[in-house]
């Protein structure tokens, strides 16, 4: 399945969107480290679902949006995004920031949403440990913190074999701005959030890598506990990127639970 | 050329061994190496040192603010000015300065600072910095915001100091329902303000723009006069002409009796050259900070860092001036030269330097070099 590269306007700002598949629409929101574009679970993926994968804004070749404050405006502005590229309702999946964003968006708007998949998502304070502070170490080192294992993950070499350009480490570095805008103070966390989870009834996954340095899985917990129609899974031998660390199998589960037995 | 004199009231009252275990004397180095008894003599001691560079004759006191470091331990700019206002007599009391980014409350700002001016009898000299990034860490405010919270920070000050309250203030970072501070400046309009420079080029427009008076900290010459060159041109957008009295310069200093005595002492100054400024960019320079314009001419403003530099380079390139007090008055003329300042403030204890050292170089400076220099 061929994915397109297209801009879709939204207040004011245009965000870069990868798209491509067919199916029911499927709304993927990335992580800090930005949008890794049409990679190989996303290929996977679409082809059951119309996968669309826009580029948060502030995150590289999407518009500035330096009057966000936090994540509940990013939550917002992607409650736009919906109806401004018609995707009607769609299934909803976020990874690390994109994961709290798509929790915040469920439990402002359920009913706009079918059904929800978070990974190693931020967003709730751990009953133990600490959100690893991102932003006090250099990217290299974070990288290495944020993977188990490179010598295990397929597109190691194309996402990360090679030293930044000038423009991709600007393009980083503004991403991580960005990210620093809209997760500060409180580190990572919306300390009313849990108060909301529990009106979001959507059928929801909760994907969590064993190794996880970055975010605790005790979260995974936490959200499955307050979600009242989520599952849990764990991948062993994973870190905080389990789509790129075991595509294949994240793309699986993901397809299974979206076009899973429950919904026959 | 009026000449300042400044401590960092350090605390390095720890082995070395033991700092070097960690990544950065700042934010990491733990605080079980504090040690209060230390402390508590060594303000004192600062103090006096202070009080005796008023005596002598510098025409100002130099104070400055850091947290979580050893390298400084003077952590309230305007505790240790409201004491300095009281037991001097004559020196200004420069305050480089209050870190205005990291402040959550401008008005109780506005306030101290206006009761050091009234309690010095109006001799504060209100300097506002950006701070470093540890400062920001410490406080836990958005390094992204760093330079809107500065000015909207300085703005609400200036409103304080200056529009009859009450009044309302809806900002972008700070508001405040009901301002009306019952303490103001003795100065009028306000206190003169300073602010500092170390790479950044908007600052440096700025401060030109609203005419306060303006100091590079420690760089190299051709830094400090393309920095100046950036203040013109703020300046000559507000139709300002910009005199030595709006520049000034910071550099690190000793006399003593002897050459060789002096050159001992001004080893010190090496420790606050890499020790204390050693650690990852992250801990100086969170994301967002600076600008990447900013971030560009940090870059080639410092092709050496200072911590790469022998004792001798650093002497060399006027980072470091030790000398009798005649070679330190040349040296101080060669800078005045070079710069066209009309402020030279001198970092002029560091690290282990002792009270006795200080001491005699405050009176040297007083007896030989402040005279000298004032018809620079």
């Amino acid at each position: 399945m061929q994915a397109r590269e297209t801009t879709i306007r939204v207040g004011g700002i245009d965000v870069h969107v990868w798209a491509g598949g067919q199916g029911e629409p499927l709304l993927v929101l990335h992580g800090a480290g930005g949008n890794r574009g049409w990679t190989r679970w996303l290929q996977q993926v679409s082809e059951r679902f119309a996968v669309w994968a826009p580029t948060h804004p502030g995150f590289g070749r999407s518009g500035d949006a330096e009057w966000m404050d936090g994540i509940d405006d990013l939550a917002r502005f992607y409650l736009w995004f919906i109806d401004a590229a018609g995707l009607g309702r769609p299934h909803l999946l976020g990874h690390s920031i994109g994961g709290w964003t798509a929790a915040e968006m469920a439990a402002m708007s359920p009913r706009s949403l079918e059904r929800l998949v978070l990974v190693a998502p931020v967003g709730l304070k751990p009953d133990e440990g600490d959100i690893l502070d991102v932003f006090y170490y250099s990217p290299p080192q974070l990288l290495g913190m944020t993977v188990h294992d490179p010598t295990t993950i397929p597109e190691w070499d194309e996402l990360f074999g090679h030293p930044p350009t000038p423009e991709q480490a600007e393009i980083a570095e503004r991403g991580r701005e960005m990210t620093a805008r809209l997760t500060w103070k409180p580190y990572m966390h919306n300390p009313r959030l849990a108060r909301f989870l529990p009106r979001v009834t959507n059928p929801s996954l909760i994907v969590w890598g064993r190794e996880d340095r970055i975010v605790p899985v005790v979260c995974g917990e936490q959200y499955r506990r307050l979600l009242p129609n989520a599952t849990l899974t764990v991948l062993e031998r994973c870190g905080h990127l389990p789509p790129v660390e075991q595509p294949d199998a994240f793309a699986r589960l993901v397809i299974d639970f979206l076009g899973g037995s429950a919904r026959s | 050329m009026k000449l300042y004199y400044f401590s960092e009231m350090p605390h390095h009252e720890f082995p070395d061994a033991e700092g070097e275990k960690y990544p950065s004397l700042r934010l990491e180095f733990p605080n079980r190496f504090f040690r209060p008894e230390k402390a508590q003599a060594n303000y004192q001691r600062y103090l006096d040192e202070y009080e005796l560079a008023d005596q002598v004759g510098f025409d100002g006191l130099m104070l400055n603010e850091h947290h979580s470091t050893p390298s400084c331990v003077n952590v309230g700019v305007n505790m240790t000015a409201a004491i300095l206002g009281r037991t001097t007599k004559r020196a200004k009391l420069l305050l480089l300065g209050n870190i205005l980014p990291i402040e959550d409350n401008p008005v109780r700002l506005a306030e101290q600072i206006a009761m050091a001016d009234l309690i010095s009898g109006g001799r504060v000299l209100s300097g506002f910095v950006r701070g470093v990034g540890v400062e920001t860490w410490w406080a836990n405010t958005n390094p992204v915001h760093n330079r809107e919270r500065f000015e909207e920070c300085h703005d609400l000050i200036l409103k304080c100091w200056t529009a009859p309250g009450p009044f309302r203030w809806e900002g972008r970072h700070y508001h405040f329902r009901h301002v009306n501070p019952w303490c103001l400046p003795l100065q009028k309009p306000h206190p003169p303000v300073w602010t500092p420079g170390t790479a950044s080029p908007e600052t440096a427009i700025w401060a030109g723009r609203r005419g306060y008076t303006y100091v590079p900290f420690l760089v190299p010459f051709d830094v400090a006069r393309e920095l100046f060159e950036y203040y013109r041109q703020g300046a000559a957008e507000a139709g300002r002409t910009v005199t030595a009295d709006n520049l000034g310069f910071l550099i690190c200093a000793v006399t003593a009796d002897t050459k060789a005595k002096a050159l001992e002492a001004g080893r010190h100054f090496v420790w606050r050259m890499g020790p204390t400024l050693r650690g990852p960019v992250e801990y100086f320079s969170p994301v967002g900070m600076r600008s990447r314009a900013g971030q560009r001419f940090a870059m080639r403003a410092r092709p050496r860092s200072l911590a790469t530099m022998s004792y001798e380079e650093l002497v060399d390139g006027h980072f470091i001036i030790a000398g009798t007090p005649d070679e330190v008055t040349d040296r101080f003329a060669h800078v005045q030269r070079a710069l066209g300042i009309g402020h030279l403030l001198l970092e002029a204890q560091e690290s282990r330097m002792d009270h006795a050292t200080t001491m005699r170089s405050i009176e040297l400076m007083g007896a030989k070099v402040i005279p000298a220099a004032a018809g620079l």
